[in-house]
């Protein structure tokens, strides 16, 4: 029986679940996603980790329960750093220790930490470490990094060239049932709205409501940081805080700044209750905002956000934007 | 150049001695009240943690007192504390205070930076005033705290309650006033006799409680509602190792040599928490691992929403290591009633504990493990 390596469906699967699935595809490994989350794995979630965690590692446990007897492993890495002194935020550190601490039933959990900060060796060390459970090979483990490294940045490209969000991909990649029908509309679209947020707020149907379908359905295209390339990204966010704190500051910061300057016609921002780094980067991007008079609105989601609430809020924002424009366009 | 600071327990004690010695203006505004609170909170994104909304009341404060420029902590970290000095100064701008953000990096280069940060508001001084000036300050937190240590315990046993609380007092006006480094031993000692001087029960046996947590909401009083004061009421034994002394004799000198005050901490953490996760979250799992057997038990404290505590929290009830745990969580929202309620029960709980010590042998596992909210 081959190894099986459950993935969560959750926090940073979205940005990286390509390269993690072609990495272990070189050993022969089978990976193991959960299902999309649905009111069970939210509530699972909630039961086990203290009421005060942020909304998406609660969900993140739920998750990881989902899979606990489908999988041999559990793969939780732990990403400090991505870039010169910004460093990811404490639940991402704690991801492993947290799973284990919450959910003992859990199949050993496979942590490798990526430090930009410190030597090349201690990645190779660290991708080594990881290999090693499948292989005694080292060449073995080059040749599937290399490899997962390659299709991850293909993974980039194709989103950023060619407009599409990463579960346009991946939910071709790992589940044909679930595929979300973007189907072009004919006529073109009234409205521009940028969604920026993490991936695993604005890609999650359950958590957020369907934001993006429903969006897309009052008649509005949606773009999201996937959207725009890295280097744009960097660009922006270093023109309005200098250089970032945080590893994933470019999705909330840089796509803000940079949906601001392309002049979108509005701009949603979606942060969890109780995120620490979204508190602080959204406030960023909403004074900004204020200071161009750009329209912005803020939701903040939790276990209790009700569809009803969110969506009337949704209304009155894009029928703001909408007037507005008729407005500018008169004038 | 009239440099306003934030409050965080008595750190202004010595940063007024330092600017004092060098004739450069402090702003030291009121001391944090509820008006502080409120400001901090009507101008601060909501999501943000109380040392953010404290602070920024603080600032606020002082720049009404005519500050034209603030401190604040900042630097290269995993929590939100990095981004304090630049939210804050957009806050302070956009409500019309035009002033200049100073920020004193606590992750790197931190003496250095720290002396090149006073040198430059100190108007050029020369660096031998600024040593002697930075020397004196410094000396007077190791003292104060050294007198909190020996408060810590009297106020357990001390027959008449709150005297130990006004001899306190007395030696924080005492030490504040001083502006001879000379006297400061001798002050210093007089205290601490009359402290061992006081009326004490001497069979007492008082119950011994861990406090851990965050370091901005675990040394300020008004953040948690005069924890140690209320527990001294209750006759409990307040054990700590959080103090800001410490945390300048370490991080500002002795770190740089490879000595590392946490070592014994992080390893005794190593089991359920594998890494640091910024702030004190690595600490908090560690002093309750490393403290189980030594403590009655152990209140743990953190704004809410703090990102380290709240790994730290999740953690804490999944070790083996076996102690009742109380956390507490710290925001705009709490009111001292209710906590004053929760601090009787768990005391009773502890006392019941010590009577009873075999109930609780390993077997109840971790539902001790109690929370604020």
């Amino acid at each position: 029986m081959t190894t099986r390596v459950g993935i969560p469906r959750a926090l940073l699967y979205y940005q990286y679940y390509p390269m993690w699935q072609a990495f272990f595809e070189e050993f022969g490994v089978e990976t193991a996603i959960s299902p999309p989350t649905t009111k069970d794995i939210v509530t699972s979630g909630c039961s086990r980790t203290v009421a005060e965690t942020c909304l998406p590692v609660k969900i993140f446990c739920g998750h990881v329960l989902s899979l606990a007897d489908k999988c041999d492993y559990m793969f939780i890495p732990v990403i400090r750093s991505m870039g010169k002194n910004a460093y990811n935020c404490s639940k991402l550190l704690g991801l492993p220790d947290i799973t284990k601490a919450v959910i003992p039933e859990s199949p050993p959990i496979l942590d490798i930490e990526i430090d930009a900060n410190k030597s090349k060796y201690s990645l190779y060390r660290a991708i080594y470490s990881l290999g090693r459970h499948f292989t005694k090979n080292p060449l073995r483990i080059e040749k599937a990094t290399k490899k997962a490294w390659k299709i991850y940045l293909a993974y980039r490209q194709k989103m950023s060239s060619e407009g599409l969000m990463p579960t346009q991909i991946t939910d071709k990649m790992c589940d044909k049932r679930h595929q979300v029908d973007l189907a072009e509309n004919d006529s073109p679209p009234l409205l521009n709205i940028a969604v920026i947020g993490h991936p695993y707020l604005i890609y999650d149907d359950y958590i957020n409501h369907r934001l993006i379908t429903q969006v897309q359905a009052m008649g509005a295209k949606v773009l999201t940081p996937e959207m725009v390339s890295e280097q744009a990204l960097d660009a922006a966010m270093t023109s309005l805080v200098g250089n970032p704190r945080w590893t994933y500051e470019a999705d909330v910061v840089g796509a803000g700044g940079y949906y601001l300057q392309t002049k979108v016609d509005g701009i949603i921002g979606l942060a969890a209750f109780a995120c620490g780094p979204d508190s602080m980067m959204m406030n960023i991007i909403q004074r900004r905002a204020r200071q161009l008079k750009a329209p912005f609105l803020y939701l903040t989601l939790d276990e209790h956000t009700a569809e009803g609430g969110m969506l009337t809020r949704l209304e009155a924002f894009l029928d703001m934007v909408k007037r507005r424009k008729r407005g500018q366009s008169c004038a | 150049m009239r440099v306003g600071i934030p409050h965080a327990g008595n750190i202004y004690i010595p940063l007024r001695t330092i600017f004092k010695e060098l004739g450069t203006e402090l702003v030291v505004p009121p001391p944090s009240t509820r008006r502080t609170l409120d400001l901090g909170v009507r101008y601060a994104p909501e999501g943000t943690c109380l040392p953010f909304k404290l602070t920024l009341g603080n600032l606020i404060e002082a720049c009404e007192l005519g500050a034209d420029s603030v401190l604040q902590a900042g630097g290269i970290g995993i929590c939100r504390l990095s981004y304090y000095a630049k939210v804050q100064k957009q806050i302070l701008h956009d409500l019309g205070y035009d002033i200049e953000m100073l920020t004193f990096d606590v992750s790197q280069n931190k003496l250095v930076g720290l002396l090149q940060l006073i040198k430059r508001v100190s108007n050029n001084s020369p660096w031998s005033k600024i040593i002697s000036a930075f020397h004196f300050g410094l000396a007077k937190l190791a003292a104060l705290d050294n007198i909190e240590k020996v408060i810590h315990k009297v106020r357990a046993v001390e027959l008449e309650k709150g005297t130990a609380n006004k001899i306190f007092k007395e030696s924080i006006k005492a030490i504040d006033e001083l502006s001879e480094h000379a006297a400061l031993k001798k002050i210093t000692t007089e205290y601490i006799e009359k402290l061992g001087q006081m009326a004490k029960d001497d069979r007492a046996d008082p119950l011994k409680v861990g406090i851990i947590g965050e370091i901005f909401v675990v040394l300020d009083p008004f953040s948690n509602m005069d924890l140690e004061v209320e527990l001294g009421k209750l006759g409990v034994e307040v054990k700590r190792s959080l103090f800001f002394s410490q945390w300048t004799k370490f991080s500002l000198f002795l770190n740089s040599l490879g000595i590392d005050e946490w070592k014994r901490v992080h390893k005794a953490a190593m089991p359920y928490l594998k890494r640091d996760v910024g702030g004190d979250g690595w600490e908090s799992v560690g002093e309750k691992v490393l403290h189980a057997k030594e403590y009655d038990g152990i209140i743990h404290v953190a704004p809410f929403t703090c990102m380290p505590e709240t790994v730290a929290q999740n953690i804490m009830p999944s070790t083996k290591e076996d102690i009742p745990v109380l956390t507490i969580l710290c925001d705009e929202q709490m009111a001292k009633p209710g906590m004053l309620t929760r601090l009787e029960a768990f005391v009773d709980l502890l006392k019941f504990r010590r009577r009873r010590p075999k109930l609780t042998s390993g077997t109840r596992g971790n539902r001790e493990n109690l929370s604020w909210h």
